[in-house]
């Protein structure tokens, strides 16, 4: 039985995964960092590490991500989309509607019932779309990205950013904290502009049950909380979330060519 | 008989004195910054300092900008698209469109006669305002009052691929990294903001005399940008910063004086150098 591998870089984090018997053996996550091809090297450095193989031992491997192309050792390259959507249906085959709030752009993908991608819509890249926005606002209220969450879901009168741009909202953020509002109500409205964005996102799509969401935004419980009351659904959270289109490629990987799904992006 | 005219943007804080013949008795600038709340009457208090006069001799006042509403001292509140306008075309008379760029938002609007006639406006997006060097300057290093120089001396201009401010951030920056020079990068820059600013001025039509005014104008290579992305020429007051300013002392004249012919009182607020305050009147 052969090992697989899925690397996903992306403009602020690298992942990679090795699955066997089309399950997940082994993960790494790094920060993307200026070079790339070294974060990729990087990346199988540690899974075959973590697994004792060696990387003669990997008998494929695909890359996605907005770096794809750095990835010199993987046997071929797959589309952000298709990779969410195979990583998804691994963990939720029963998802139709698909969220991936990622660094710089937040991706919305309705699946077939046997998974396949049937449409799929990218906001544009516009901090104030993806979870860049929390993390220049959590920079303002210098509060980690970890803490955020936990920060927003405290606040009882979330303040309403009066722009849609993640610059001026900074200076607007800068504004509110001098006039006294406390850190959770600034930390909940920046959580409710980018959950209403990212909710009329899917809505242009039209919303499919089930819904899951993935991708490191995924992991901020308050922005997955107030995206449920804005499109009045549950949505499904896989346990990494930020693994999902890594692991998607490492399925990817394994699967013979002749029998790859034909709808690519 | 002396008016003011106090402009408060987002990032400096304008006042013009004038006489009663509209001649100019001080112009004084002061950034806005994070101590905003304090600085309309400290400009105000230089100003006045400057032209040798005390608050109780100005017979009237206007503010503008994004700061107006709570000028404790204002006895009047105009829009800073009506300020503008004026004020270039005391400058320009044969202006018919004129450009600002500030550091929070982009006006294009077109002018008859002194009047505003109509416009179109960017706020909701920093990279269709000078915010964009702003931020991209800072994260590249340099002063924003070297952008201009430095761009004069580019071989070519490097595109800059991201639209947002944000992510053009880390751009510069990982172009910088890569060995790119510095000088085409600000270059690029440039030419990025300005095709932004171009697009959202023919939305409105464009028809000559052009003028651009507001901070970004000071910024040579954004000038030859501007001209580059427009295909027209531009002309560029001595002192950009001020056409609001200016526009609202000639404004505040003018109310004053055709109350003044009409025999009507003007209500005015108390003289008083007090700290402004912002957005409660807005926002409560």
């Amino acid at each position: 039985m052969s090992w697989f591998m899925g690397v996903d870089i992306g403009s602020a984090h690298s992942k990679g995964v090795i699955t066997r018997d089309s399950e997940l053996v082994a993960s790494h996550i790094i920060i993307s960092g200026a070079n790339y091809r070294t974060s990729a090297e990087t990346i199988r450095t540690e899974l075959v590490k973590k697994v004792n193989v060696t990387q003669n031992d990997i008998a494929n491997t695909v890359a996605t991500g907005s770096g794809a192309d750095n990835v010199c050792f993987a046997g071929q390259k797959a589309s952000d989309i298709v990779c969410t959507a195979r990583g998804i249906n691994k963990v939720f085959p029963q998802a139709r509607t698909v969220i991936d709030v990622a660094s710089q752009s937040t991706r919305v993908i309705r699946l077939s019932e046997k998974g396949i991608v049937t449409n799929f819509t990218v906001s544009e890249k516009c901090a104030a779309g993806s979870g860049r926005f929390i993390e220049v606002i959590a920079n303002v209220l210098r509060i980690s990205l970890s803490d955020f969450s936990q920060l927003a879901a405290r606040s009882k009168s979330p303040i309403t950013f009066s722009t849609g741009c993640a610059v001026f909202g900074e200076s607007e953020a800068i504004t509110r904290i001098s006039e006294g509002i406390p850190k959770e109500d600034i930390a909940a409205g920046v959580t409710k502009a980018l959950a209403s964005t990212i909710s009329s996102l899917v809505k242009k799509l039209k919303l499919e049950e089930p819904c899951a969401i993935c991708g490191g935004g995924a992991l901020n419980v308050a922005l997955v909380k107030t995206i449920e009351t804005e499109l009045d659904t549950d949505v499904l959270v896989p346990p990494q979330p930020q693994l999902i289109a890594a692991l998607g490629a490492a399925i990817i990987a394994a699967t013979p060519a002749t029998s790859q799904p034909s709808k690519e992006t | 008989m002396y008016f003011a005219g106090v402009d408060i943007g987002s990032t400096m804080t304008k006042v013009l004195l004038t006489d009663k013949s509209g001649n100019l008795l001080s112009t004084i600038k002061g950034p806005t910054g994070p101590e905003h709340r304090q600085l309309a009457n400290e400009v105000m208090r230089q100003a006045l300092q400057e032209a040798s006069l005390q608050i109780d001799d100005i017979s009237y006042i206007v503010a503008t900008g994004y700061g107006r509403l709570n000028v404790p001292f204002a006895d009047r509140q105009i829009t800073e698209l009506s300020c503008h306008a004026r004020g270039v075309s005391s400058l320009f008379p044969n202006a018919r469109t004129a450009i600002d760029i500030g550091g929070q938002d982009a006006k294009c609007m077109k002018i008859d006669k002194g009047r505003l006639t109509s416009f179109v406006m960017n706020d909701k997006c920093a990279a269709g305002t000078g915010r964009f060097l702003e931020v991209t300057a800072t994260a590249l290093g340099i002063k924003l009052a070297d952008m201009g120089e430095i761009s004069l001396k580019a071989t070519k201009k490097i595109q800059i691929s991201n639209l947002c401010t944000i992510f053009a951030q880390q751009e510069v920056v990982a172009l910088l990294s890569r060995g790119e020079d510095l000088e085409n990068i600000v270059a690029g820059l440039h030419d990025a903001l300005a095709s932004r600013i171009a697009a959202l001025a023919r939305r409105l039509g464009i028809e000559p005399d052009l003028v651009l005014t507001g901070g970004v104008a000071k910024n040579t290579g954004m000038v030859k940008a501007m001209k580059e992305s427009l295909g027209c020429e531009i002309l560029v007051p001595e002192e950009p910063l001020i056409t609001g300013a200016l526009g609202a002392a000639i404004l505040a004249k003018e109310i004053y004086m055709k109350a003044a012919a009409a025999g009507e009182a003007l209500p005015t607020r108390p003289r008083r150098l007090e700290k402004a305050t912002f957005f409660s009147e807005e926002h409560q």
